[in-house]
């Protein structure tokens, strides 16, 4: 039996768990030092390893989940970036959505993928000397529709190589994402350049530690719950962005049985996190990741933030009761200054946190000018939380059934996502789990509260890998942009969907090989697929195709008996 | 709650659905246009929110439509989809969800006419038509709308469902008919005696474009549409009088309709034709949303604008002319002699034939409009149809208008009940828009022909 250690470095702490096989072992909690994250990662890790049996000879493989990327992003930690785009013709780029330093070159590249315009290799020369005299460390390159055909892109990387090789590596839009989205491709590349130079830094020193306790090998846990291989991180550390979430995620995964469809509420101070599960599996974000403000092609799961948590500011006009979105700061009963809901919990009987007296006090003083007993404004609050979170639930069901479909038999089938059943995390705020329930007519189930989870999700993930294949037979050519892969289609009239599906699948098992995991074929599952019949003056010349195939987020169930053994 | 987007997008390709394999209304056509809208990343912009499409009903249909033998057997589901998703983007509007919106949806509508025997110029379900009513409808009739069309070929079914409608404004800008499907649209089809000079054709020689097109659009459309105040103004935007288009003569390009669209401003804008579908349309259609959206359209361009295509020479003479044309006709629609026109009878007749080109049928419509100072007026139409895989089918169908009086009601009833008798016709349709829940097509008769 293979033992294996999660950590999760989390906002407040920094929990670690170790495992063999679905068994928990041991846990370990530690406060997280954001001025030195390597010394409290390695404490709780020579920890975990105290736990290992002594006559355990096989390495332990290691999950981290790291809140560097995020934070660097958020906090705006990253080197100066620059990105090289090749626009092309479409909204002009000085009105692109994205906040960085742009230096937009000739050339350009239609929806199919064919050069309507060359790269000037001069102007790129140029580009690339005016970026380095400004002071920009980091550079990306992004051309729009780069998924269809890299040549420019690869082509702007072999020159800087060359010439430039003090700012290399260059990432590649097409490399990260082969969805199309050129404002978001750009925006992923150039997160992924300006935090390189930082991954690179905690990789070494991750692989001095490995090097040091004899570990096997070590992933980081990525925003889609899945894990990347250490060394690969260097290349991609943007999909390590939201790994926390993610870890939160998959720790309810490892945590629960019979999820179904579920929708899952994580009820914070500030913030209550929704999170929805179909078909026992999370639901992953359309188009990807938004960080800091930032739309990426970061695959995710699908979440949403509401500004409703246990420490929200309580607004009472006599009638009405309003929770949030701004935080007040800790509950009365903590010694804060005024009303909270969880204070309203506190009231009720429903939580022994703080000093109950003092959340009584404050309530009294909101309700007296109206006249109002604290017991009956408690209810209120109560029940306006229920209310609100009951509300944003509805409305997140409504936004994902009102997804655009492009078929007529998708819209006959209609979208009627809706949960069986409420999640709630433990904690004060389980309180609320089933008067939410109850607005919502759900039966609910309230998680107990586990520290060690986000460990344990990281833990219990699996690598996974997507990528996007695109065919084209009257081109004759097929590209997987996420592999650079470009090869000729040797017999264009019997290429067909089968065929396509099959390179698909031999693709994402060659870069999973690539990566550092083994993955069979049958793992490998196709998430979309379209196929078209090209017909140019009424004859059909062909047929493209567009797949995506990917190796599916996994989880090991852990076992309730040994997880509620903690 | 974010701030209300400028553009609504119904975006809806029926990626399941053609007309036929090879047909130019397939799968693959607005493929192209996806892939750049997505490219572009239009739909992360905060002014423009895409939107599903939803379904219309037999009752959306039956306000404007006689359907032969019935709605269920003339349309398919992508038919009632982009009905439905046109209405989708009406009520957008017209709600206030959003300022504008574009229905960026197929199979197109503009040459479907009131009498429906199948499809014809690949259109079944008049799109534009079908929201128009659903949006009169929630107004109780009291709604003025004002189309103008500007695929290349003429809007004959639009101009056919309201040429004596004295609420619906009808311009059409096209390739003239005398090279072009359905070859009608000439200048002096200007509207039934109840709506003179509210039906008004430019068509273009071929080979016309930004220049001619943007001439008519500032000269004639701008000052009509400021006189007549239309509650709603919408765009029947076919895009094959672009300059790629396999099926026409027209140099039209992205700029150009662009800068259409800037100017007229439009509240709705629906898709109708266009079939170059990578050359053309993934590049008009970027345009189109980026001038709703009231964003710098510039940078939009065809890989390849042919010579001479982008340089705005001299507007075409004939153009001017025409354009001269209508402009006293507008000026003076409310002094004109009608019974010069309709004559000095009870009712204008007129007697045409029309063929169904997708479907390969031939209709003989014969149609009695009653002259009425107080409404616009009842019609009775006799319609026979015929293709080579059928008997003949012969119905009638009496239409009451919008706000129709007393007088004409009753006549409207009488001659419902003589034809209901007559033994030679298969189906007899009465349809009146402002009938409250009972079905719109309501005491259809069916007769069980002999033989």
């Amino acid at each position: 039996m293979s033992f294996l250690i999660g950590i999760d470095v989390g906002g407040t702490n920094t929990n670690g768990v170790l495992l063999k096989g679905v068994q928990v072992l041991s846990t370990v909690r530690t406060p997280t030092d954001h001025h030195n994250l390597h010394a409290g990662t390695e404490e709780v890790l020579t920890r975990l390893l105290q736990a290992l049996p002594g006559e355990e000879r096989e390495p332990v493989e290691l999950h981290l989940s790291t809140t560097l990327a995020t934070n660097a992003i958020v906090e705006g930690k990253g080197a100066p970036t620059a990105v090289l785009i090749i626009p092309g013709p479409g909204l002009r780029w000085e009105d692109l959505p994205v906040p960085f330093k742009l230096y937009p070159l000739a050339g350009a590249i239609d929806h199919r993928g064919r050069e309507t315009g060359p790269l000037d290799r001069e102007e790129v020369r140029a580009a690339v000397r005016a970026a380095k005299a400004a002071g920009y460390q980091a550079l990306a390159a992004v051309g729009k529709f780069s998924p269809r055909n890299f040549q420019h892109e690869l082509a702007i990387e072999e020159l800087i190589k060359a010439e430039f090789p003090e700012l290399a590596p260059v990432t590649l839009g097409h490399r990260l994402s082969g969805r199309l989205n050129f404002p978001r491709r750009i925006t992923t590349a150039a997160l992924n350049a300006s935090i390189a130079a930082l991954q690179a830094e905690f990789v070494r020193m991750v692989e001095a530690v490995r090097d040091q306790y004899r570990l096997g090998k070590v992933y980081l846990l990525k925003a889609d719950g899945g894990t990347l291989a250490l060394h690969e991180s260097v290349h991609r550390s943007i999909e390590t962005i939201l790994s926390g979430p993610a870890a939160s995620l998959m720790g309810t995964m490892a945590l629960t049985e019979g999820l179904a469809d579920a929708v899952a509420l994580d009820i914070g101070g500030t913030t209550t996190e929704i999170s929805v599960f179909v078909g026992g599996e999370p639901l992953a974000e359309r188009e990807g990741a938004v960080i800091a403000g930032y739309p990426t092609l970061v695959p995710a799961f699908f979440s949403r933030s509401l500004g409703l948590g246990g420490d929200s500011q309580v607004t009472f006009d006599g009638d009405r009761v309003t929770i949030g979105p701004q935080r007040m700061g800790p509950p009365a009963a903590l010694g804060g200054s005024g009303v909270t809901p969880t204070d309203a919990v506190v009231v009720l009987g429903g939580a022994a946190l703080g000093d109950a007296r003092q959340a009584y006090a404050a309530l009294e003083m909101m309700g007296a000018p109206y006249g109002l007993e604290p017991h009956a404004l408690a209810e209120k609050i109560v029940d306006a939380f229920a209310q609100q979170a009951a509300a944003a639930i509805e409305e997140v069901y409504a936004e994902l059934n009102s997804q655009p479909v492009y078929t007529v038999s998708q819209v006959l089938a209609g979208a009627k996502l809706w949960p069986e059943q409420l999640i709630g995390m433990g904690g004060p705020a389980a309180y609320f789990i089933p008067k939410i329930a109850g607005k919502l007519g759900l039966p609910y189930q309230v998680l107990p509260y586990y520290e060690a989870a986000n460990a344990i999700g990281a833990a219990a993930s699996r690598p996974t890998f997507a990528i996007t294949l695109r065919a084209d037979t009257a081109l004759r050519k097929l590209v997987v942009p996420e592999l650079d892969y470009e090869a000729a289609i040797g017999q264009p009239f019997t290429f067909n969907l089968e065929a396509a599906r099959q390179e698909a699948v031999r693709q994402t098992v060659n870069y999973a090989r690539k990566m550092g995991a083994a993955v069979a074929a049958d793992e490998v599952e196709i998430t979309e697929e379209e196929v078209f019949n090209m017909v140019r003056n009424f004859y059909t010349v062909g047929k493209n195709f567009n797949l995506r195939a990917q190796v599916k987020p996994k989880i090991c169930r852990i076992g309730p008996t040994a997880a509620g053994a903690l | 709650m974010a701030t209300k987007p400028k553009v609504g997008l119904v975006f809806f390709p029926a990626f399941d659905w053609a007309i036929a394999a090879d047909h130019p209304e397939r799968e693959e056509r607005l493929l192209y246009t996806r892939d750049q809208l997505r490219e572009e990343g239009l739909l992360d912009l905060p002014a423009i929110k895409e939107f599903r499409p939803g379904i219309a009903t037999r009752q959306d249909i039956e306000r404007v439509h006689i359907c032969v033998p019935s709605v269920e057997a003339v349309c398919t589901e992508s038919h009632l989809i982009a009905a439905g998703g046109t209405i989708t983007a009406g009520d957008l509007v017209f709600s206030g969800k959003t300022e504008r919106a574009f229905a960026l949806l197929r199979p197109p509508g503009h040459h479907a006419m009131r009498i429906v025997h199948g499809s014809r110029g690949f259109c079944t379900i008049n799109i534009e038509a079908v929201m128009i009513e659903y949006l009169r409808k929630l107004r109780n009739g009291r709604f003025r709308v004002a189309v103008v069309d500007t695929d290349a070929h003429h809007a004959d079914g639009t101009q056919d469902i309201y040429y004596n409608d004295p609420d619906v404004l009808h311009i059409s800008i096209h390739q003239d008919g005398r090279t072009l499907y359905p070859g009608t649209g000439f200048l002096n089809e200007l509207g039934g005696p109840a709506a003179y000079g509210l039906t008004l054709n430019v068509p273009l020689p071929p080979g016309s474009g930004d220049a001619e097109l943007l001439y008519v659009v500032e000269q004639l459309v701008l000052p009509v549409l400021h006189d007549y105040q239309p509650d709603l103004i919408i765009n029947a935007a076919g895009q094959d009088n672009h300059f790629t288009d396999p099926l026409t003569s027209m140099n039209i390009t992205a700029q150009g309709y662009a800068r259409l669209t800037e100017l007229l401003a439009p509240d709705l804008v629906v898709l109708e034709g266009g079939y170059s579908i990578e050359g053309a349309l993934p590049y008009v259609n970027v345009g189109i949303i980026l001038a709703l959206a009231g964003l710098d359209y510039t940078g939009v361009r065809e890989p390849e604008l042919p010579r001479g295509v982008e340089k705005a020479g001299p507007v075409d003479e004939t153009v001017v002319k025409k354009v001269a044309f209508l402009q006293e006709v507008w000026a003076k629609r409310k002094e004109i002699d009608l019974a010069a026109i309709f004559g000095r009878g009870d009712y204008f007749r007129r007697q045409r034939r029309l063929y169904y080109d997708t479907d390969d049928i031939y209709e003989f419509q014969d149609e009695e409009i009653k002259i009425c100072s107080s409404c616009s007026g009842y019609r009775k139409i006799y319609s026979l149809a015929e293709d080579d895989r059928r008997k003949p089918v012969r119905i009638a169908a009496v239409l009451l208008p919008w706000h129709a009086c007393a007088t004409c009601e009753q006549e409207a009833a009488a001659a419902f009940d003589r034809l209901a008798a007559e033994p030679a016709l298969d189906y007899v349709y009465f349809q009146n828009p402002a009938a409250g829940q009972q079905p719109l097509v309501s005491r259809a008769v069916r007769r069980e022909r002999e033989n």
